[in-house]
């Protein structure tokens, strides 16, 4: 980083080789081809100096903008917050700085990366320095370093991270969430419900005769059905409950905030649903159904896993009795559908 | 006790000088936020490197923390963090003087960990003749599960930690947090130079 009290300092003066005169052409010449911008301000805000830099950046005319106040000339700066800033400089003779992290930029530049980037203006980091002149705090130097490559880099990343988080939530066949996260979603919603009190309910479905398909049309045929009915269940779904694909043609969706009679009414309608589409394979009519299993989260189950294992217990006497119809986990309110 | 060990009295002199730095630090921001503000005299404890991770790995509600780098002549550098608890993050922005909605969290808590290590560190460079430069602060990512990580991962290899524990009382709340001043090896060495200079001028 540019240290300007280095070049400046005393001391550096005193063991130079140079002529204070020479030094002075030197010092001038770094800050006019430096590749940071430098504004200088005296204690009432009004610009005493700047840089090279700063003039082919922005299309003020140099005699115009010596003697003018900071925010006259540039009136895009957030005038109170930056006073503030460049009063803490200059009472604590502190540096203060400011990252593209937090403020993309204060200073609107263009800057010569236009097609790559989201914004239009250079992202920066600016250091604001206090400078003193006789022992005394007289000036602030404000450096405005371009990062917009760095910003560029930063948010590709980030929105790479993004959807790699996104591809692992996601099973790849059909697009509802994957096994891992479904779990991870019912592990919280668990925790919630617990915690607050509220109801919860779940639906495990099974696709009847599922092998069979595969073995008579193939597992293409048996691929297009799997994303045909998550997409069918999906269009069913409120946007809180959680879909995900449990295993092979097992299917599970977490109802939050949900009783056992929403769960079946909910159920009753997939099931019939999906009984009444007729889907197409390379010009046949096929036609599918699915058994599900519905449980309600009670006072009973001290895990989540348990909640499953009702559900789960409820769909195989689904199968049991027939297939093509909903079971709940509590026996007396059994309701079959033909 | 190895060479990086301070002396009791090394230690004693380092106190004193963190003592009146951090009081002076505090004034002048009392002055700069235009209120009172009651400093309690900060305690200093230097751990090594091993303490330190398990100390602060201890602590709960850590919520955030600020990272610093400093160098000064000498060969005195290091990096200091700011440590902050849940609790202490709502209040920075009346503390500096700002609305609330005129700059994000983040950046309140940069802010103020600037001012902090900045005024304590030019007053102490300043009584062992020394002078600061410093790098951007940085605001830690995720820290909260893995500030222990953070450290083992510092671009330095540092053997001794000063934790100054700061308390500042500014009229209607009390603010506090740690502040971590990570020394690498050759600092130290540096340091324990500068404050036999000094014991021997007294």
């Amino acid at each position: 980083m540019l240290d300007i009290n280095a070049l400046i300092s005393p001391d550096n003066k005193n063991t130079s080789a140079l002529s204070e005169q020479a030094l002075t052409q030197v010092n001038n010449q770094i800050a006019n081809q430096l590749n940071t911008g430098i504004l200088v301000l005296d204690a009432e805000y009004n610009i005493v100096m700047w840089n090279r830099f700063l003039q082919v950046h922005t299309d003020k005319v140099a005699n115009n903008i010596i003697g003018q106040s900071i925010f006259s000339a540039f009136p895009e700066l957030p005038e109170r917050w930056l006073s503030r800033k460049l009063d803490s400089v200059l009472q604590l003779n502190t540096p203060s700085f400011c990252s593209w992290q937090q403020r993309h930029h204060l200073f609107e530049l263009p800057h010569t990366r236009p097609i790559t980037t989201d914004s239009e203006f250079m992202a920066q980091n600016c250091t604001f320095l206090p400078i003193e002149t006789d022992g005394v705090v007289k000036n602030i130097c404000i450096l405005i370093e371009d990062v917009t490559d760095v910003c560029h880099y930063q948010t590709q990343l980030q929105k790479t991270l993004d959807e790699l988080a996104n591809i692992s939530r996601i099973d790849g066949l059909t697009q509802v969430y994957n096994r891992r996260h479904w779990q991870e979603s019912l592990e919280q919603e668990y925790a919630k419900a617990q915690r607050h009190d509220k109801k919860l309910s779940l639906i495990m479905l099974d696709l009847d005769y599922f092998k069979l398909l595969n073995d008579n049309y193939g597992h293409q045929c048996g691929d297009m059905v799997l994303i045909e009915v998550s997409a069918l269940i999906s269009s069913l779904l409120r946007v809180e409950d959680i879909f995900g694909r449990y295993g092979g043609e097992e299917f599970a969706i977490i109802l939050p905030e949900t009783a056992l009679k929403g769960a079946m009414e909910l159920a009753q309608r997939i099931c019939s649903s999906i009984a009444a589409k007729v889907l197409t394979y390379k010009d046949h009519d096929i036609k599918v159904t699915v058994s599900l299993g519905v449980a309600q989260l009670s006072a009973e189950e001290s895990n989540y896993e348990a909640l499953i294992t009702q559900s789960d217990s409820a769909l195989y006497q689904a199968k049991g009795q027939g297939r093509n119809q909903v079971c709940c986990a509590d026996l007396s309110a059994n309701m079959i559908i033909d | 006790m190895n060479e990086f060990h301070l002396t009791e009295d090394q230690q004693d002199c380092l106190q004193e000088l963190i003592n009146i730095a951090m009081g002076q630090a505090s004034d002048q921001l009392a002055r700069y936020l235009n209120t009172f503000v009651y400093l309690k005299v900060p305690s200093i404890e230097s751990v090594d490197a091993k303490d330190l991770m398990q100390t602060l790995s201890q602590q709960k509600n850590t919520m955030a923390v600020v990272s610093q780098g400093f160098f000064g002549y000498e060969g005195i550098r290091g990096e200091a963090l700011l440590v902050y608890q849940e609790e202490d993050s709502g209040r920075i922005a009346d503390l500096l003087g700002y609305e609330p909605d005129e700059l994000s969290q983040d950046e309140q808590l940069i802010d103020i960990s600037s001012i902090l290590t900045t005024t304590f560190l030019n007053v102490f460079a300043r009584q062992i003749d020394n002078q600061m430069s410093y790098n951007a602060p940085k605001l830690l990512p995720n820290v909260k599960d893995n500030l222990s990580e953070h450290l083992q991962q510092m671009p330095f290899s540092w053997d001794l930690a000063l934790k100054v524990n700061i308390n500042y009382q500014v009229t209607d709340y009390s603010f506090n947090c740690n502040m971590v001043l990570l020394i690498p090896e050759t600092a130290i060495i540096n340091i324990k130079n500068v404050l036999d200079r000094i014991l021997a001028e007294f």
